[in-house]
């Protein structure tokens, strides 16, 4: 491989990186300063998990569909 | 700690992506001073009805009282619960769950209707039980017969949903659970349940991961579990199509075993919207059919019932869901929006969506409106009954619920904040079941009959939420 060549591989290479740790910087979603509403209770993934593992309760035993948002299945022989 | 040492050894190989790790670790800095100064921010200020932010230890009582109840004299459940959780400064997390339930009532017992007086024969709760129940649609009377055990029988109206009115059952549950930041993991634990009820057990286990990263706006997470259930009939285990005499079987109990796992994406979108993509894969394997539930054998001319057997399932089964869950706040209002698609081995296909809209009407007391839309498609072995004369399917099941059917729920939650670290709740719920009750190839009788057994409930659902150092 000449010396060009070689050259030529590694500012690609050195290009790609850099570009890919350039990516990692920026930041897809808000930035830490815009997370004031994420940080409040209703907005959390779990809240209100008591109620909703409840609901899904319901629904399990009479539907024959479970799971998504958590495992499936419900523990009891409801179904 | 350890992304910092792996920072410092590439700066010193690649010069030309200092500038870059540079850039991240500022990030990263100006992130956990913003974390920290969340933190302070909701710790002083005790009237909101927010959480302790990130780095102080806290604990969560969670008591809730769920009602349910179903039209026409059907179940009734009542089924208090109880949780603690502990967070740790660090982020550790310890869950301890508690669940009793009470039902009783009627439960439909998979035959169809008739234009005949139906009577049904079932084993008794033991050998030597007594007691009798009675209803609109007819009571019950014990029977003794050869081998001193008793069989409970019942009669069912002409034109009524043959329904069992002696079904009463009590369980109690509990689920432990700890996780925390591990290594390169945000947070990493384990958990075991364990349900039991008087014909029924269940054993659970899970392990989970999850890995925060971009500015802490993206989770991944993995969940694997596995459940070993047993189920114990009262009068032992009937075999696949057994007549439904109310004969004791010799085989008392029978198990299945529950492999499966949880694939999840949550991604911060924007300032005011939260997603959350789920991929779930489950695989059971055993007994699964329902040990009380019978299928009418009916004359393939008149439609008339000849006689009752039991039903029988697929050992194996294998579903796959994607879960998409959306939370929107705008202002006073948060929508959250979710939809869910789930397949199945056993033929089922159903979709799921559900709207809310939380709207805080003060700093105090918010409502919750919300609406659910489900449907299913049928089990590939669901009939409506057998026919007389006609070789037996592989497997058949009457169960509505591997049946056809729309469910529609509507539902309104109530909020109050009692003060910034208790909160008290109310959800109260409707839900409608409809299928298709005379389908076009229904023979004689049945023509004339609803044979859609499907349920209409209301449920109340009230919890109490308590946050405290």
């Amino acid at each position: 491989m000449s010396n060009f060549a070689k050259r030529t591989g590694l500012r690609i290479a050195a290009c790609l990186v850099a570009a890919t740790s350039l990516t990692s910087c920026t930041t897809f979603g808000p930035e830490p300063w815009e997370k004031d509403l994420m940080a409040k209770k209703p907005m959390q993934i779990d809240a209100y998990a008591f109620e909703k593992a409840a609901a899904d309760h319901i629904f399990f035993s009479k539907e024959a569909s479970s799971g998504g948002r958590g495992f499936a299945g419900g523990g009891c022989g409801c179904n | 700690m350890q992304l910092k040492k792996r920072q410092g050894k590439i700066r010193a190989k690649l010069s030309t992506l200092s500038a870059s790790l540079i850039a991240a670790t500022v990030a990263a800095h100006v992130e956990q001073a913003d974390a920290q100064a969340y933190g302070s921010e909701y710790y002083n200020t005790v009237t909101r009805n927010d959480d302790f932010g990130p780095g102080i230890a806290y604990s969560q009582i969670d008591a809730a009282l769920l009602v349910y109840f179903e039209q026409n004299g059907r179940i009734t459940a009542i089924e208090p619960t109880a949780a603690l959780t502990v967070h740790g400064a660090k982020d550790q997390l310890l869950t301890l769950e508690l669940t009793a339930d009470a039902v009783s009532g009627a439960t439909p017992n998979g035959a169809v209707r008739a234009n005949v007086a139906q009577t049904f024969s079932t084993p008794a709760r033991t050998p030597d039980s007594s007691y009798s129940v009675s209803g609109a649609s007819g009571g019950s009377t014990i029977v003794h017969v050869a081998g001193n055990t008793y069989i409970r029988q019942y009669t069912v109206a002409a034109g009524q949903l043959p329904m069992d009115k002696g079904f009463e059952d009590h369980r109690g549950a509990f689920n432990l659970g700890y996780s925390q930041p591990w290594g390169w993991l945000t947070q990493f634990g384990a958990g075991i349940g364990y349900s039991m009820e008087s014909d029924y057990s269940s054993a659970t286990g899970d392990v989970h991961a999850a890995k925060t990263f971009n500015s802490n706006n993206t989770t991944l997470s993995l969940s694997l579990n596995t459940e070993y259930d047993t189920s114990s009939p009262y009068g032992g285990v009937p075999g696949a199509f057994a007549l439904a005499d109310g004969a004791w079987r010799s085989e008392k109990s029978r198990s299945k075993t529950q492999l499966g796992f949880v694939l999840g994406l949550t991604q911060v979108m924007t300032r005011n919207w939260l997603m959350q993509l789920n991929y779930a894969y489950d695989r059971q394997n055993g007994y699964q059919s329902d040990p009380y539930r019978i299928l009418s054998e009916v004359d393939s001319a008149s439609g008339e019932p000849l006689r009752y057997v039991y039903e029988s399932r697929p050992a194996k089964r294998s579903s796959q869901s994607v879960f998409w869950d959306n939370k929107i706040s705008l202002g006073p209002t948060l929508t959250e929006i979710s939809a869910r698609y789930f397949t199945d081995s056993w033929g089922i296909k159903s979709v799921t969506g559900e709207v809310s809209e939380r709207v805080d009407l003060t700093s105090r007391f918010f409502v919750e409106p919300s609406l659910r839309y489900y449907h299913q498609t049928a089990a590939d072995f669901f009939h409506y009954y057998l026919v007389s004369g006609q070789a037996l399917p592989a497997y058949a099941s009457s169960d509505t619920r591997l049946g056809k059917f729309t469910s529609i729920t509507y539902g309104a939650k109530l909020g109050y904040a009692l003060s910034g670290r208790t909160e008290l709740y109310v959800r109260g719920g409707y839900y409608v079941q409809t299928g298709n009750g005379h389908p076009a190839d229904a023979i004689g009788q049945l023509q004339g009959q609803d044979l859609f057994g499907g349920t209409k409930a209301m449920f109340a659902f009230i919890g109490y939420t308590w946050n405290f150092h």
